[in-house]
């Protein structure tokens, strides 16, 4: 979950991530290459003043030592100073013939020192290498007898060496820790906007009880307004949406309870008069059906339109929904000597809700059967292509102008009055089944057959191993 | 004729009074409470013999009334649904409505439907003598309207009762939702009417599958519900 949230926020996370981490090692590689250079700048500085006056005293008493007491003196008096700091002591005549017992083969560095300070026999001027943040120091010296040396040494003084923080394994690792934090700054930006984003998906997926604000914490940045905020919009369209929800409610109960006592009414009425007043009550109680069946249907088209009616996701098998619907239908056309017919009937799952579904079914065909002529049949099918559940129904009626195709899903539209009032529609059943199949993210159309009319709903079918296994094993299927 | 005694639970009164009306000439005594509470005190009087429900109610829901009901007494209800509010009518019968009509309804329907709830709740006790079936792990008393399975009690009500019975008289065979409709319910199937779906559905969740999983109750689509015998394949 963890890791399908995060490649969700790839982008925006691996975006800072990344930016930062680089701003981060690219300033620590500048401050790197800045130190180095000013240290480099500032070594001969150093060895020319105070530094360098005192490593000449050094090697002048030293020169002394040798001088006076002999190479043993000068031996202990070196040996003190190698053991106290590391310094190494190279001591030559002036011929460049070393003095001191200590291996000079392959050292470079002290090599062309000594050349260099051979090359200037009278001065006095000090030499110096750096090589590697390792420092060489040399300087001819005239010893009080008059004799001539040279004198070079070796450094391991960490106050004269390169500072610390500049070696490699440093530079590494303070780029990895500058990583971690990045990583973790990354993180604390990015984990409120997922935060938001999954509850915008929630609210939208019509959970209108999603708050973001219990899971911000005691954050109050920017981040955290634009979450209170979403919170209160949140909060305004769930007040909304149920206050629409009562209203609907209310509207149902309030319409449909004159019209229920209105049928009791006429049914006394029945029961206290004679055989003259029965076509005009027939009359009535036809009406007051056709009130009923308005009502229910407006009250259905308003809640579809509104978006007050909250599709679930339930898996539906249409197959099933279709032929209970045929049975229905089948049930309904016969007195009328019309036939429903099922062509094609395969499996198809889909996600939605059932009820909204079977009222799409219905609409479409009573339609059909409405309109197909007397001993002909609606025709059903329902079959998948692809990824879509394709359910068409054919009449064997008069068909629409083919100018009006696009008009027969506008509510209240009527190809022909006097057609749609004999057969007892209310003009609301096709704009039903086109807002419901357009909430399931489907589309329906309706083309002319010639006979007839043809009306095809198409729903995408809902992934699932199940689908794939029955549509390959079809059973047969009863008609 | 003794007039059979109907409780209405519906808060228009002027409804009650045209219906209580209707009803005298149709040899059923209506009294009427137009809240929940007032109802549910009413119907737990057990001096009605169906009790008429109206889901929507002010204060406390007709589907509360229902539940409160079945918890002390198994009197016979009709729900009366708003139109087009499935959940309503599922949940009812699932709380264990005996049936329902969508408001507004046409009272010979209402007349009707109270007659095969009567003549199903009365007619039961009376009907001639049936012995206890059995089939498999589910055992049948329809002196005592009780039902076990695997030893243990089941709770269904009086619609379910019946579905089952018709089941088991016919197990095997495949029997149509209209006949299911008739047998179950005491009236004939009226076109888009889902409520013997409902109540099987019940029964089926409510008495689970034969051991290994084995389907109990199968949709034969197009012709109606099979009750399958142990060890049959679906």
């Amino acid at each position: 979950m963890r890791i399908g949230k995060f490649f969700l926020f790839r982008s925006l996370f691996l975006k800072i991530f990344f930016s930062f981490w680089l701003a981060a090692a690219a300033i620590i590689g500048a401050l790197t290459l800045m130190a180095r250079f000013s240290y480099s700048e500032s070594m001969p500085e150093r060895l020319r003043g105070s530094v360098g006056e005192g490593l000449a005293l050094y090697a002048e008493t030293a020169v002394q030592i040798y001088d006076h007491d002999g190479p043993r003196a000068f031996a202990d008096f070196v040996h003190r100073s190698y053991v106290e700091s590391g310094t190494q002591v190279f001591f030559f005549d002036a011929s460049g013939n070393p003095l001191s017992n200590i291996d000079v083969h392959g050292d470079e560095d002290v090599a062309s020192l000594v050349s260099q300070i051979q090359q200037h026999p009278q001065s006095q001027e000090r030499f110096y290498h750096l090589n590697l943040g390792k420092l060489t120091w040399g300087k001819g010296i005239i010893a009080s007898s008059g004799r001539r040396f040279i004198f070079v040494m070796h450094f391991h003084s960490p106050s004269l060496g390169p500072p610390v923080f500049l070696s490699p394994l440093r530079i590494i690792v303070s780029i990895l820790i500058a990583g971690l934090v990045c990583y973790l700054l990354a993180l604390y930006l990015t984990s409120p906007v997922e935060k938001l984003q999954s509850m915008v998906k929630s609210l939208a997926e019509g959970n209108l009880n999603a708050r973001v604000a219990p899971q911000l914490g005691r954050r109050s940045d920017e981040l955290a307004v634009l979450g209170h905020e979403f919170d209160q919009m949140a909060e305004r369209i769930a007040a909304l949406i149920s206050s629409q929800k009562r209203l609907l409610a209310d509207i149902s109960h309030e319409l449909r309870s004159p019209l229920a006592r209105l049928s009791v009414a006429l049914e006394l009425a029945r029961k206290n008069s004679d055989g003259k007043a029965v076509p005009a009550l027939d009359r009535i109680e036809q009406e007051g059906e056709r009130l009923n069946k308005l009502v229910g249907q407006l009250l259905a088209l308003t809640r579809l339109e509104s978006g007050a009616e909250r599709i679930p996701a339930d898996i539906v098998p249409l197959e099933e929904l279709v032929q209970q619907v045929v049975d229905d239908a089948k049930f309904e056309a016969r007195p009328l000597h019309k036939e429903v017919k099922v062509m094609v009937l395969e499996h198809c799952r889909v996600r939605g809700s059932s009820e909204l579904l079977r009222s799409a079914v219905e609409n479409v065909v009573r339609n059909a059967v409405r309109y197909t002529v007397e001993n002909t049949a609606a025709e059903v099918s329902l079959q998948w292509k692809l990824d879509t559940a394709v359910f068409s129904v054919r009449d064997y009626g008069p068909g629409v102008p083919g100018d009006e195709l696009e008009n027969i899903f506008q509510p209240f539209y009527r190809v022909s009055e006097a057609r749609e009032r004999s057969s007892g529609g209310t003009g609301l059943g096709l704009s039903i089944a086109e807002r419901t199949v357009t909430l399931h993210g489907g589309s329906i159309r309706a083309q002319n057959a010639n006979p007839g009319l043809i009306v095809v709903i198409e729903i995408p079918l809902t992934p699932s191993p199940e689908h794939k296994i029955a549509s390959h094993s079809q059973r047969p299927v009863s008609v | 004729m003794v007039p059979v005694p109907v409780l209405l639970i519906d808060d228009d009164t002027e409804l009650g009074k045209l219906l209580e009306e209707y009803l005298q000439s149709e040899q059923l005594h209506l009294d009427t409470a137009h809240d929940g509470p007032s109802g549910l005190e009413k119907a737990l009087s057990s001096q009605y013999a169906v009790v008429v429900l109206d889901v929507m109610l002010p204060g406390m829901s007709g589907l509360d009334v229902l539940k409160q009901l079945r918890l002390k007494s198994s009197v016979p209800v009709l729900m009366l649904t708003a139109r087009g509010s499935e959940l309503d009518r599922i949940l009812g019968l699932e709380l264990g409505a005996d049936d329902y009509l969508p408001k507004p309804f046409n009272p010979r329907e209402l007349v009707a439907r109270l007659r095969a709830i009567l003549r199903r709740t009365t007619g039961a006790a009376t009907a001639g003598p049936s012995g206890p079936v059995r089939l498999a792990d589910v055992e049948l008393h329809p002196e005592s309207r009780s039902v076990m399975r695997s030893g243990e009690s089941v709770t269904l009500t009086g619609a379910e009762f019946d579905l089952l019975h018709t089941f088991l008289r016919s197990a095997g065979k495949i029997i149509s939702r209209e006949d299911l409709t008739q047998a179950a319910l005491g009236r004939p199937m009226s076109p888009v009417d889902r409520s013997i779906d409902v109540h099987v559905s019940n029964l089926r969740r409510k008495l689970g599958p034969y051991e290994g999983e084995q389907e109990r109750i199968k949709a034969i689509r197009g012709s109606g519900y099979v009750y399958l015998l142990p060890g049959e394949q679906p």
